[in-house]
């Protein structure tokens, strides 16, 4: 359903093409609607440009600003010409409480958001590198769609540098663990992409590593 | 329709892992759900309270149950599909604030928790470094436009943070190469003001960066003219929880403590206060009063979850004095 968002017109703001809107690690206190024009959300990790995501008009970014003002994790750069609706907690409540659709767009939002971060958290916990790195995998192949459920092999299409990221551990030693995995068979590498041969392997892997870490 | 549904004591409303499909009222009974603590691994149990909604989270994230709900004693209960759920709550705002708050709470702390796990790892990365290396970046790439923005940003949170003149001759430097070839550049930077941070928020940042570079007292000097100008209001809370670090830090104890004192009877409810009473007891302790200081370290295990890190340090340090 289309919403009026005339009363806000106020809060209004526009981005030129590849503007930045805010910028990783600078302190936030402002939330975005993205009205119309696409908004790319990207990281720069170890010299290079990410891309984390590309968000349509109607969604929502820039939200943990609700929260604490934190560093931001990652950049918001305008792909388009951009209009968004610029808020921030002052007048969040009026937002949320004029236009419902907002708040419950909000709240799924959050409820992806916590379910991340607790996997990505679940990962950390992890003591033995290895585990971690194999962890990661399983992370995201519990978010990839498959064809056919039953094939043991799974393709990713991330970095070593990715994979450091989300296991909190150096692109050095991400690679390192990663060369072993390879010399293993259990892991191929290629320029734009990551194959795990058996993520089953890696699923039971991860498990006892787990329960050895709780029991010791 | 939603519809009500009776259970049996001992029965089993949905198993963790289980698809989420809908969300719950409880309308009577005892009704617990049980999961394992991620950080601990320790089983919990959480009762439901009357009218209180459950199985919301995982059945709008459209992932699955990350808990057995149990039913202890005969219950009912009204089942909602997403759907009818999303109906209700459009209609009642009241349902979506309260939500909204519990899940930007528990958002807050796991991001927390993330970032403690992070911190100890070996890509530790400030943001005052990170900031400024973006800049570099984007210089670096030849993406000036990009370029000027970071190290604008920069040099309005750090004027004298430890990379400002560095800043400063590379901001030229993207100036001048955005000058070159896109002249728009100039006019697109305002278009962004209304992001523009207040001279408090400023000057806070600013100290935040000498507290960061070890200049302790010059950041306090920094911190109490916030406390002075800003009178109430966000900074002033902020300002004054990182005097007290400052103090501490320049080993000047007697006046942390005092300095908390104050602070605590003028903001019972400061969102630090539980670390601020920490640095109260390890200031004690630095000052040889033992039963001062376990006293706080007491009190802080009494206010404290466990997952956090004040109360895991606040833990280490009783067993360090013999309690």
């Amino acid at each position: 359903m289309p919403l009026d968002l005339s009363m806000f017109e106020r809060f209004a703001v526009t981005y030129q093409p590849e503007d930045i809107i805010f910028c990783e690690h600078e302190p936030g206190d402002t939330f975005y609607l993205i009205q119309s024009g696409r908004v790319q959300i990207v990281k720069i990790i170890d010299e290079i440009e990410k891309n984390i995501d590309i968000l349509q008009p109607g969604e929502i970014f820039g939200e943990m600003a609700i929260l604490e003002e934190a560093p931001r994790s990652a950049s918001a750069v305008a792909l388009d010409q951009v209009k968004a609706l610029e808020f921030n907690r002052e007048n969040f409540e009026i937002l949320m409480k004029g236009t419902p659709q907002i708040a419950l767009k909000l709240l799924k939002l959050f409820t992806k958001r916590i379910y991340d971060q607790k996997r990505r958290f679940l990962i950390l916990t992890l003591n033995d590198e290895q585990a971690k790195v194999a962890d990661v995998f399983l992370m995201l192949s519990e978010t990839q769609h498959v064809d056919n459920p039953d094939e043991d092999e799974r393709e990713f299409k991330v970095a070593v540098d990715d994979i450091a990221h989300w296991a909190g551990i150096s692109p050095e030693r991400s690679r390192a663990v990663l060369n072993h995995f390879v010399s293993q068979r259990r892991v191929e590498i290629f320029p734009d992409r990551i194959v795990v041969k058996n993520i089953n392997d890696f699923a039971r892997f991860v498990k006892s590593k787990r329960r050895q870490q709780l029991s010791d | 329709m939603p519809k009500a549904i009776n259970y049996k004591a001992n029965s089993i409303v949905y198993f963790r892992g289980d698809t989420s499909e809908n969300v719950y009222i409880l309308k009577s009974g005892k009704v617990s759900l049980n999961y394992n603590d991620i950080e601990t691994g320790q089983e919990m149990h959480d009762l439901i309270q009357t009218g209180e909604f459950f199985g919301v989270k995982s059945a709008l994230g459209k992932y699955p149950r990350e808990e057995t709900a149990v039913v202890l004693t005969n219950a009912t209960m009204i089942a909602f599909s997403v759907p009818e759920f999303e109906q209700i709550a459009l209609q009642n705002t009241r349902i979506i604030m309260k939500m909204l708050k519990v899940f930007s709470n528990q958002l807050r702390r796991i991001h927390k928790q993330v970032r403690n796990l992070l911190m100890t790892g070996a890509n530790t990365n400030d943001p005052e470094s990170g900031l400024f290396k973006i800049g570099q970046y984007y210089l670096k790439s030849r993406k000036f436009k990009q370029a000027v923005y970071a190290l604008r940003r920069y040099l309005t949170y750090y004027p004298s943070g430890k990379y400002a003149s560095e800043a400063s001759s590379l901001l030229e430097a993207a100036e001048n190469g955005t000058t070159g070839n896109m002249r728009n550049i100039s006019h697109a930077a305002p278009v962004q003001t209304g992001t523009q941070l207040t001279e408090v928020a400023k000057a806070y940042y600013n100290a935040v960066s000498l507290f960061s570079q070890e200049q302790y007292g010059e950041a306090l000097k920094e911190f109490q003219k916030i406390i002075k100008d800003s009178q109430g209001g966000e900074y002033e809370a902020k300002a004054q929880y990182e005097s007290g670090r400052c103090f501490f830090n320049l080993n000047k104890f007697d006046q942390c403590i005092k300095h908390y004192t104050m602070m605590i009877q003028k903001y019972p409810k400061h969102p630090d206060l539980v670390d601020a009473l920490f640095y109260v007891g390890n200031s004690y302790e630095r000052l040889n009063n033992k039963d001062k200081a376990t006293g706080f370290y007491k009190k802080i295990l009494s206010m404290a979850r466990e997952d956090m890190p004040v109360y895991r340090k606040s833990k280490k340090a009783l067993k360090k004095l013999g309690e």
